[in-house]
């Protein structure tokens, strides 16, 4: 499926690249929770560092690796930069400005906390770019047995992504047209807020269609008679999502275990 | 055709061990989150010492969480029709488009008030969005989950700042405004269902924000930060604004296929 915003660009095959989207969610989940459990330097630090190394792997050129995870800073950094502000004080101060002071312990849980988001959300960025929406739907019906008629509902709306854009651009020129919108930046927050309300109404209408159309193709039929839905592109996994899914679990035990041995690690919710 | 509703009487025939054993599972995470409220974490006493035990918050969160099963086991629509699926999927989509317009707009106004550090817990209201519209315009057991989480996976796959947390907020998101509407038997869909499924979005999104990038700050920050995240992103931007959208949808004629949409026509 090529749908413009969605389109990750040229990836190549590697074996992530083209391991089941299932071990793939898997790894993300694995790397969060595990990550989650405690706010420590050596911990978050490790895994950014190991996700690093395993980057070449994902399959993306350098240049998207890049540009998807440089903007993951934009997030981190500000969570950071609060926490080592407002932080619980301990250590040696640097920094004291009253009620905000930054101290050594406080800069360091500030580092912290932007590392583990930025491990939490990297291994996502690379893994998500990689995964085709069908594909994705496919092992999320097939492999983890979700409800196959949301799953599916679900991909075809996701082919409105487009058509959604085209209407976003006509509702634009329409506005214009008539001249509706504005410049400045109320004007053109109203204007927007108005574009968006006229899309849902276009989007629901248009989910009505489809939605007749989908039934009258028999979507949907023989859901309670116990009839056994039949797929084009099977989906199964291979030896190789075994293979993804424990690199995962090794980068979380690995980053864990060092956080452990250097002392630092402790869990946050007690 | 599929826009006419079908007899509401549930048309399994047999009953699905599967949503047995969910509820079964439901209820014994309920049982154990009360178990641990009534310890009383540390969260509810200063400076992380154990509190003292909590039985008051202990047993209204074992009520609500029990009126939250009985509401999933009798909604009066528990199963979905293709028109439901269908257009809550797209509502999905088109919410996540909206998520994406706040993701590129997000940065400017987190650097123009980037020394306020309860930026998030006030202006996050868009993002909850889809929990709102989602269960108030479908009225089905599971749609405020299933918008949000769409919407979340769409803002994800575009691709934006968080990577990976959008799915995980997008599911607790959708997941808080779901146990308010199921805490109402799902048999409220007004502005009070509104505003309390924003609470409700407000307040899941709160503490996983408390846990994820608040977790080294004071608990008196925390627990503003949880106060403000519910009150105004969730109930007055996302339930106050949700309710709003939903009635403003009904009135566009667009929801007349969906059961918000059949009573809400004017004759």
């Amino acid at each position: 499926m090529s749908t413009g915003l969605l389109d990750p660009g040229v990836v190549r095959p590697t074996a992530l690249a083209r391991a089941n989207p299932v071990a793939k969610l898997a790894v993300a989940l694995v790397l969060a929770f595990g990550l989650l459990l405690s706010v420590d330097i050596v911990t978050a630090g490790t895994a950014v560092v190991l996700e690093l190394a395993l980057l070449p792997l994902a399959g993306l050129g350098a240049l998207a690796v890049l540009r998807r995870s440089a903007v993951l800073l934009l997030a981190a950094v500000p969570v950071a930069v609060v926490s080592a502000l407002l932080g619980v004080d301990s250590g040696a101060v640097l920094v004291d400005l009253g009620p905000i002071s930054v101290t050594s312990g406080s800069l360091q849980t500030g580092g912290a906390i932007g590392l583990r988001v930025v491990a939490i959300a990297l291994p996502g960025v690379v893994l998500l770019a990689t995964t085709d929406p069908t594909d994705l739907a496919d092992a999320l019906a097939q492999v983890l047995h979700l409800p196959a008629r949301f799953v599916l509902g679900a991909l075809a709306a996701f082919r409105v992504v487009d058509v959604l854009l085209d209407e976003w651009r006509q509702l634009g020129l329409a506005r214009r047209a008539r001249g509706l919108g504005g410049d400045g930046l109320l004007a053109s927050a109203r204007d927007v807020a108005g574009r968006a309300f006229v899309l849902l109404v276009i989007a629901v209408r248009r989910a009505a269609v489809l939605a007749t159309a989908m039934e009258a193709r028999g979507f949907g039929a023989g859901e309670h008679q116990g009839a056994d839905r039949t797929w084009a592109r099977p989906s199964r996994l291979r030896p190789g999502d075994v293979v993804v899914v424990l690199v995962g679990v090794a980068v979380t035990v690995v980053s864990t275990a060092a956080g452990v041995a250097a002392g630092t690690w402790e869990l946050v919710i007690t | 055709m599929s826009t006419t509703e079908k007899s509401d009487a549930p048309s399994t025939p047999r009953r699905r061990p599967a949503g047995i054993g969910a509820t079964l599972v439901t209820a014994v995470i309920v049982v154990a989150l009360a178990a641990l409220v009534w310890q009383g974490p540390t969260w509810f006493s200063e400076d992380g010492v154990p509190g003292a035990a909590q039985p008051g918050p202990a047993v209204l969160t074992l009520v609500l969480g029990a009126l939250a099963l009985v509401g999933w086991r009798t909604a009066p629509r528990r199963s979905w029709r293709v028109v439901d699926i269908v257009v809550a999927s797209v509502l999905g989509v088109a919410v996540g488009l909206l998520f994406t317009l706040f993701n590129l707009a997000w940065n400017p106004i987190s650097g123009l008030l980037g020394g306020f550090a309860f930026l998030g817990a006030v202006l996050t209201g868009p993002w909850l969005l889809g929990g709102v519209v989602g269960g108030l315009v479908i009225r089905r057991p599971g749609a405020a989950v299933f918008v949000e989480l769409v919407a979340a996976v769409v803002s994800a796959l575009i691709g934006n700042q968080w990577g990976f947390f959008t799915v995980i907020y997008g599911l607790v998101q959708g997941l808080g405004a779901e146990v308010v509407l199921a805490v109402l038997l799902y048999r409220q869909w007004g502005l009070t269902a509104g505003l309390l499924a924003g609470l409700g979005a407000g307040a899941a999104f709160g503490v996983l924000e408390n846990l994820v990038s608040n977790a080294a700050l004071p608990t008196g920050f925390q627990l503003t930060y949880l106060a403000l995240a519910a009150v105004v992103s969730g109930a007055i931007t996302a339930g106050l604004g949700g309710w709003a959208l939903t009635r403003a949808l009904a009135r566009t004629g667009a929801l007349a296929p969906l059961a918000s949409g059949r009573n809400a026509q004017r004759v």
